[in-house]
């Protein structure tokens, strides 16, 4: 029982202290997820242009590794880094799509434009919310 | 695990009554139907497929943010009450 009391009286203090010196509030990270949300939301549009999309997946990839390079090295800040390299996987895998095939199709266009546009909105969320 | 199984777990999924598991069975049957009509290649079904693994990912990771927000949200009022108090 005492054993269990330090136990938990030790992950709540890990806990606090996460919470205490978490990352805040940092403008530049927030207006780059909120640039990969709204083209995201502008490059789906253009699917049935595959010169376009191409050009749009490319821009959209860079705009995802900035964002992922720039929440690095940011103190306190793993599982934002985390959530930012995933997101990036999802916009480089349409980029290298582009890249090995002849031809992509609409459809997974759209939904990979939407899906980035989806978790970028749900990024953005919690980053905004961060303390100031 | 045969396609005919994972066909049921997705429609079990739709009707469990979490609208994000529903909307995400709903989601890889489609994708899945997409695939088998030709309006997607397998490679592109593969790739929709692990994004669906990245969202969920990404949701995990946005979670234990919100969740150190809230606590931090708790601990500055705290301080404020206590500062108040004092």
């Amino acid at each position: 029982m005492k054993l269990f009391t330090i136990l938990f009286a030790l992950l709540s203090g890990c806990a606090a202290y996460d919470a205490v010196v978490m990352t805040r509030f940092d403008a530049n990270e927030y207006q780059m997820i909120t640039k990969i949300r709204v083209d995201s939301s502008h490059f789906k549009n253009s699917c049935d242009d595959p010169t376009a999309s191409r050009a749009n997946a490319t821009t959209l990839a860079q705009e995802t590794e900035l964002f992922a390079a720039y929440s690095e090295h940011l103190p306190h800040n793993g599982d934002g880094y985390r959530a930012a390299q995933e997101l990036d996987a999802m916009a480089q895998g349409l980029g290298k799509q582009y890249q090995t095939s002849s031809t992509v199709s609409t459809l997974f266009c759209k939904l990979k434009f939407e899906g980035v546009e989806h978790s970028a909105n749900t990024i953005q969320h919690v980053l905004g919310k961060r303390p100031r | 695990m045969t396609l005919d199984e994972i066909n049921q777990q997705l429609a079990n999924l739709a009707v469990s009554g979490d609208q994000d598991f529903a909307n995400a069975a709903n989601y890889i049957a489609q994708a899945s139907q997409a695939a088998q009509s030709g309006q997607l290649t397998p490679q592109e079904l593969v790739e929709i497929l692990r994004d669906m693994q990245r969202q969920t990912a990404i949701l995990e990771d946005v979670s234990r943010l919100a969740f150190k927000e809230t606590l931090n949200s708790c601990i500055n009022g705290l301080l404020l009450v206590a500062g108040a108090v004092l």
